[in-house]
Order: structure tokens, then sequence, then C-alpha cells
């Protein structure tokens, strides 16, 4: 267990430093920051100067080394627009996607599985046909036209909702959060909404598709031959044995709902780290977009570390670090 | 009241009349039970024996009303005490469920993510009223009861950390928390081995008597009715074509259908006056007329020439794990294991799971390379052959498996299947590969026009007999079966069995017949091979090795096959004991093994101070 989690950071370490040489180099191909970052009337010596304060003098390589060394120390640099540590600004915006991106995977899941158990084990109804075919909706619509939709709907027509901001915050650990305060809820109900239709529907095919392959299997029959209530075989016996698929699932919707919540944040005019990258990438930002991207790559490594963990609490036939042993 | 008591004591427990079961398939009801009756008296054991399809389970599944309640239909009366189990409301059936009649099936039915514990406990609470702590040590007695050692220190242990007979045992063990007055046991021992499976219904047959119940008995095999079942009842498409007292339908069948069952079944030990294989008699169905006789096969003598020679063969596979993946252990699969077959000669390898026979005939083909040893073909050696002769003498010996339809590409018609090894190895064109399919599909038993079908068309026999001609498109002399006869019904069993007797007689053919079936091995062979843990612990002609068996392992493997044939039973008892695994540390070195010769060709190991 213990050599398997070493394993793991060692990817993890592994992954990181190959992600911020892929950005490295690609950022030196896009372009020079410079040319966005300096008024173009500036003279020659002062554009020296500028870029030689941003290290930008150096060659790409012991630009690299120079980053790797700071970032042992925890150092990811200052971002050129801001020039504010980039960690700083990133982690300023991070509560927000956060709040945003858990509301929505909690969401879909609390919807999605008793949705998708409810279409599984009642299959020829037609309201199990209807969801099915809603699902399909909940996959092929684009993220921007429902958050369009959305909008028109419930702020402009109906006026129940706000369109966009975070609302009124509220202080915990430091940060602040919209989910503290009724006002921030309601600000956060179209966007969350929003994201979470497709993980809703994804989930709910998914569950569905786990209760027809399980109630086929002997140990439902025979759950039922014990005369356990009908209650428990499903809510024991069929749905821990489904869990698996979903719970990967979910850990892969929630990694990805932080990293490209793009779309949605930028619609609502949501404050969070989403935005905060497109803006970063049109300025050429780079130690913001390196910061940014190696904390992904962090998020996802801890969200994988998660899901291996609850499959070995699902299924005791899991066993974590182990490979090739006989039968 | 005390007339009604009486009269309760005296009446049937469980009493089915008239059950007739449909199924609704795309739309249509079709009918898969036909007016069953039968009844099942106090602490009386009823037998429900059949092929596939022929409504055995859809019997157990009614009485019990599990089938699912939208597309089936069940009609009748099952009387249980008294009261009419189709018409109770399906609350107070469901409490009736694991407590008055508890079921066990396959010993693979327990959920794989609960422990037994849990299984246990639950089933308990919902019958009785415990609180967990109770439970728990209830749980304990009666896995204590069907002895499973340290039962405590188990309970928290999940379904893939017991062995096949353990497994079977905590079910057993579940299906006692209420006290059942009927236990329905639906194939219970189908998947074991056959001394865990001798364990098992002799435990089965204790309990009975210890708890007071009435058993029904689900299975397919004749030789477990003879050894378990007071009456029986003989099941063909959902028909009772007969039923009654067990001994009187081995000694007497009535049906016809029931004659051409029996006769499909080999018993252990008919075959002592003959020294070759027997074909099996053939009855047919409608008429109960027998059709053809049991005939014996020939036996080739010394002069024949010897087709394959394995020496000494060794094949062990590396187990790695732990902390850095090393090399934790080695599998010693088949350690020394020699033998000879001669033309036209039946060599069997029995043995019970894990025993590697399997993997020996997988090694002689070559689908795994040996550990060490020689195997010689025809006199040439395999090992030392270039590719182009190793694919030349690869022609030489073909190999069937246990399962057919994993076997044959579905996508492929079984024509094109027939002849692809034809035309891999460029015997010839598609006309000659096309009219070698058609004179090879009549040589099975089948029709030439089946070529353009696809494998899903076909019955397990069936597909069984185009394995067959597969095999020998090549013109084999020797063919490796590999259980393949295990998965058939007893009467598609004893056809495909004939098949292979007379291809034997016709072409000269030599067989490795691998096989856990004493039965059948006794029925097919010249010459038996007794395998355990790796190793041939006895060897010789089959009369010989099932007539005067020497080594202790031979002798518990014989006393533990069901005997077919009711006046036998009880007269053994298995003692308890698990299979041993032939996983052994790296640094074990096999002892030298020394052989005694009891009579001319009938070797046996000379035995260690292991415990048998």
């Amino acid at each position: 267990m213990i050599l398997w989690l070493l394993k793991r950071l060692l990817q993890a370490v592994l992954v990181m430093v190959a992600m911020s040489i892929i950005v490295f180099v690609g950022l030196n191909v896009i372009g020079n920051p410079v040319d966005i970052l300096i008024s173009p009337d500036a003279d020659q010596a002062e554009r020296l100067r500028v870029i030689a304060e941003l290290g930008l003098d150096q060659p790409l390589v012991w630009q690299y080394v120079g980053f790797l060394k700071a970032a042992l120390h925890g150092d990811l640099g200052n971002s050129y627009v801001f020039n504010q540590p980039a960690l700083q600004v990133i982690l300023q915006r991070m509560p927000a996607t956060l709040e945003l991106a858990v509301i929505a995977v909690g969401f879909a899941a609390l919807v999605g599985l008793p949705l998708g158990l409810y279409a599984g084990l009642r299959s020829e109804s037609w309201l199990a046909k209807f969801l099915m075919a809603g699902s399909i909706l909940g996959f092929s619509l684009p993220t921007f036209w429902i958050g369009l939709m959305l909008i028109m709907v419930f702020a402009v027509q109906l006026g129940w909702l706000p369109s966009g901001g975070r609302g009124e915050t509220a202080s915990l650990f430091g940060l602040q959060w919209s989910f503290l305060t009724a006002d921030g809820w309601r600000h956060l109900l179209l966007p969350a909404l929003n994201l979470s239709l497709f993980k809703m529907a994804l989930i709910m095919r998914l569950t569905r598709a786990g209760v027809r392959e399980v109630l086929p299997q002997d140990y439902i029959r025979y759950a039922r031959a014990r005369g356990l209530t009908e209650r428990r075989v499903i809510s024991l016996h069929v749905l821990k044995n489904i869990m698996i698929p979903v719970v990967t699932v979910i850990g892969i919707e929630f990694g990805s709902v932080i990293a490209f919540s793009v779309v949605t944040e930028t619609i609502f005019a949501w404050p969070g780290m989403g935005k905060l990258i497109i803006d970063s990438i049109n300025v050429l930002d780079r130690p913001i977009i390196v910061a940014y991207l190696l904390l992904i790559v962090v998020v996802f490594v801890w969200i994988n570390f998660a899901v291996d963990v609850v499959y070995t609490l699902l299924d005791p036939r899991v066993r974590l670090g182990e490979k090739g042993s006989a039968r | 009241m005390v007339q009604a008591k009486a009269q309760r004591e005296s009446s049937p427990l469980l009493s089915v009349r008239n059950l007739r079961t449909s199924f609704q398939v795309e739309g249509r009801w079709t009918r898969v039970l036909n007016d069953v009756s039968f009844e099942i008296g106090n602490r009386q054991t009823l037998a429900v024996v059949g092929e596939s399809g022929s409504g055995k389970s859809v019997t157990a599944m009614s009485i019990m009303r599990l089938l699912p309640p939208a597309t089936s239909r069940i009609e009748g009366e099952v009387l249980f005490r008294g009261r009419d189990l189709l018409k109770l409301p399906s609350e107070e059936m469901r409490r009736i469920r694991g407590s008055d009649i508890a079921m066990i099936f396959q010993e693979t039915s327990l959920n794989p993510v609960y422990t037994i514990g849990f299984h246990m406990v639950e089933t308990l609470r919902q019958h009785r009223n415990l609180s967990a702590a109770e439970a728990r040590r209830e749980a304990v007695a009666l896995l204590d009861k069907v002895r499973i050692p340290s039962a405590a220190s188990r309970l928290d242990d999940y379904a893939h950390q017991f062995s096949g007979g353990m497994r079977q045992r905590v079910m057993i063990a579940i299906a006692l928390a209420c006290n059942p007055k009927l236990l329905i046991a639906d194939e219970p021992t189908t998947a074991l081995d056959v001394t865990i499976q001798a364990q098992i219904l002799q435990t089965l047959r204790d309990l009975q008597a210890e708890e007071d119940m009435s058993i029904l008995f689900i299975t397919h095999d004749m030789g477990v009715v003879a050894e378990m079942s007071d009456r029986t009842i003989v099941m063909y498409h959902g028909d009772a074509v007969e039923e009654g007292e067990t001994r009187r339908i081995f000694a007497a069948p009535g049906a016809p259908y029931t004659r051409s069952l029996l006769a499909a079944v080999p018993r252990l030990g008919e075959m002592a006056e003959s020294p070759g294989p027997s074909r099996f008699p053939v009855i047919d169905r409608a008429t109960g007329a027998v059709v053809t006789p049991a005939a014996s096969g020939s036996v080739p003598d010394g002069s024949a020439p010897i087709v394959l020679q394995v020496e000494d063969l060794v094949k062990r596979f590396d187990i790695h794990g732990g902390t850095f993946g090393g090399l934790t252990g080695r599998v010693h699969a088949v350690e020394k294991v020699s033998f000879d077959i001669r033309e036209g000669e039946t060599l069997s390898l029995v043995g019970e799971s894990g025993c590697g026979k399997s993997t020996t005939g997988r090694t002689i083909m070559g689908l795994t390379s040996p550990t060490g040893g020689s195997v010689r073909m025809e006199g040439r050696e395999i090992g030392s052959l270039g590719r182009r002769e190793l694919r030349m003498t690869r022609r030489r010996m073909q190999m069937i498996f246990q399962d057919p339809i994993s076997s044959l590409n579905a996508r492929m018609t079984v024509g094109a299947a027939i002849a692809e090894p034809f035309l891999v190895h460029k015997l010839g064109g598609k006309a000659q590969a096309r009219d070698k399919v058609a004179y090879l599909l009549e040589r099975v038993g089948l029709r030439p026009d089946m070529a353009n079908r696809y494998p899903h068309e076909f019955s397990g026999g069936q597909r069984q007999r185009i394995s067959l001609a597969r095999a020998l498109i090549l013109d084999p002399k020797l063919i490796i079966a590999d259980e393949s006869v295990s998965a058939l019904d007893v009467s598609v069993k004893a056809q495909v069995i004939n098949l292979m007797l007379d291809l034997q007689s016709q072409l000269k053919l030599s067989y490795l017949f691998i096989s856990h079936d004493m039965a059948v091995v006794e029925r097919v062979s010249h010459r038996v091979a007794v395998m355990y843990l790796g190793e041939i612990v006895e060897i010789g002609a089959r009369a010989a090795v099932f007539g005067n068996p020497q080594h202790p392992y031979t002798r518990k493997l014989l006393s533990a096959v069901p005997v077919a044939d009711p006046d036998q039973r009880g007269q053994r008892r298995v003692e308890a004991g698990e299979l041993k695994s032939p996983v052994r540390a790296v640094d074990f070195v096999p002892p030298g093994r020394e052989y005694r010769e009891v009579s001319a060709g009938h070797w046996v190991q000379l035995a260690d101070n292991r415990s048998w």
C-alpha cells in the first residue's frame, strides 16, 4: 500500500515535469509576451530592460532550469499582468471554480443515480424510455447553447435568477465562498445546472447499464431466494456492484469540470479559474499558464488516487499495488 | 383440532399439482412446464433430473415464485404444509423464502462485494428477531455446523477467499439459518471436483438427518441422483416423464426417455470385463427400443507404432509478487511426466482441478513451451525442429476443447472454419477444401449443406462435432481432447463419444483424452494416467488401474465418484480434505520419484509421507 502510494507520487511528479516542459516549449513557439506587454511606442532600451527583468534574454533551457529551481522553493513565478505570484492569483480564483464543480457533480450524481436505477429496474415503462431519450439530448446539446437558453428563460423572461456573477460571498478559511449565502446560491444555481446536465445524462446511462447487467446475476437471484426484501436487494446487492464505473466517471468528470469549465464560466461571468486561464493565454502570461496546468495535474492525480481508494472499498477483489500474482 | 394436527403430520410437506409455467417470449406465451405434479414427504429427498432445457430449474423457481412476474405465468397448485404458495400475498411469500424453504445454488452465487458474514447476518436478521451481535454468534455456530474450520475468524472473509467446496458449505450454512423444512438445491455440486462433491453430498445427508428437513435436489447427474434421493422425477422438455422410487427407476425404468437417458450414463465398474473402450448403446427416445447395442472397440496390439512419446515433461510457471515484483514462488504445473501413446490407442489423463492435466496437453501441443523434458511426435523431437518442420509436425496432432462456442469464430461459417487449417497449411485449393469439408461433415454425422451456417445455429453437441471435423481436416494421427465432452448433456455426450470411438477404429486415430470424469474415462480409454499435483501417480491399462488401484489417491478419486446405482449408496465415506496447491517456494526441488510395476505396464508411484 505504502509502496503503491510512493509509486503514485513519483508518477505524478514525472507527469508534472513532462507537463512543464511541454508548456515551456509550446509557449515559446506561440509568440513573445514582450510584444503584448510593452506598448508599441516604447524604445529599444526600455524593451531590453523589460526582457531582462522577465528573464526572457536567457536561452530557453536556462529559463527552464531557473523555473525548476524556483518551483522547488514553491515559487512558480510572478504573473506578468498582475505582478503577483502566479500561484496566489490562481488560488484566489479557485474557490469559485471548486464550489461550482462540487455542486454540479453532486447534483449530477444525486439526480442521475436514482433516475438510472429506475430506468434499469423498470426498463419497459414509458417513463424509463422517456428518460433514456432525454439523456441523449443531455449528451448532444452544446453547453453554451443550453447556458444561453437557461439565461434567457430563467433570468431574462422569468426574472427568477440572476444571469451572472458570484453574488454575495462569505468568508471561510480565509477564502470567499458563494455557497454560504442565499444570494450566492441564487447565482450558483444556473451555472451549476448547466455544467451538470451532461454528467447527469452520463451517470444515468451508466447506472442503467449496470443495473441491467447485475440483475440477471446469480447473486441477485440468490439474495431474493433468501427472502430479502426487494428494497434491500436493490439498495445493497445491486447498488454496490454497479458503483465502480459510476465512481470512475464521477472522478473524471469532477476533474474535467475543475479544469475545463471555461465555457460556462464565461457565459455566466463566473470569476473562476477557467476565465482566468483564457485571459492569460490571450496575453501570453506564461507563469500563470504554467502554474495553472501544473495545478490541474495535481488535481487529477489526487482525484485518481481517491477513486482508486474508493475502488478497494467497493470491491474487495481489487487490491492496490499488486500485479501478476498467481490466480 | 387434534385431528387436523394428525392430518398435517401424515400429509406431504410439499405437494405440487399440475404446475404449469409459461414465459412471454417476444409477446407470445410459451409453455415451459406441462402439468408437473409431485409430492415430497417429511425428511424425504426428491431428485428432479433432466438435461438442459428440461424445465427442472424452472420447477424450483416456480415453487419459490422467483420468476420475473411481468414475463412469466405460473398456474396450478403448490401446497406447502397445506397452504397454496401461488396464492399467498407476495410479502408473505417473501417471508417463507429463506426461512421455511431455503435454497442453494452453484457455489458462485455469493455476492462478491460482501463478506460471507454479511450474507449470514442479513439472512438471519431478515427472518429472526436478532440483534447484530446475536446474529454474528449464530452465524459462527452455523459455520461450525457445516464444519468450516476456525469459523469465527472467517466470517469477515469474502467469497473469493474460499475454495469452491468451502463456498458451498457457506451457502448450506446460510440455508440452515432459519431451520427450513424444505431445502431446494439447484445443481449445488455441478462445478465441484469429485472428491469435494462427495464431501458436500455427505454433509447434506448428515444435516438432513440432524435438521429434520426435506430436500428437493435438482441435478443433471444420474450418479448424484442415485447417491442422494429417495424418489426421483425425470423431466424432458417440460414434462415429468416418469416419477417414482429412485431404486425402481434405476432398476426398471418405465418411460422410453428414462431408458435412453440411463443407457447413456457411464457407470463406474461396468467395464471390468472388457479390455478396450466400448460404445454406448443407442436407445430410441420415443419407443425405448434398442437401436444399436453397446459394442467394444478394438485394442491395439503391442506391435502398433508409438505415435507420441513424452519423457520427463516439466512445466513451471513463475509467480511474481511482493514489494518489488520479484520471484516469490513457482507453480509446478507439470512435474516429470512421461508416457507414450500407440497408434489407435486412447490414453486418458485424469485428475482434479489444478493437477496439471490440461497444462500437459497444452505443452505437448506447443501452446506453452515446456520448462524441460522431451516430446516426440512419430519419432521426431519437437523441441529440435525448425519452424517449417514444426508446422508439418503440428498437422499430425490436433486439439479440441471443452467449449466449442469460444473455439469457433462466431462470424465465420462452419465450412470456412473447418477449411481454414487446410488452406493455412496449403494442402490444396479451395475446391478441394470444399469437398473435404463436405466429406468430413458427413463423417461426423452432420449434413454437407450445413457448411454455410454459423456456429450459433448449432447445438452444443453439434458444435463439438464441428470441432472434430476441423481437427480431422489435416489428417492427424493424434487428437488431444481437453475436457471435450464435459459440458455436454448426458445423451449428447454419449453420442459424441460414440463418434470419437468410431473415428478411432476407422482412421486408427490416437487420443490423449483429458478429463476429470472417471466414469467417462473408464468408458473410452485403453490406458489411464492419474495425475496429482503435476505428477503421474499411477499409469497403466485401464482395466488394471480401475480394477486394481494401487495408489491411495487413485483409490480416493475412485471412491468419490457418485455411482449411478442406488444399491451401492452409502458404502463409502469420504474424509474431509481440500485440494492441495501446486505452488511451491522458489528454492523447492521436486523430490525424485520411484515407480513400482504392479503388473505388466501398470506402474504406481511409491507413496511418500504425504497424506492422501
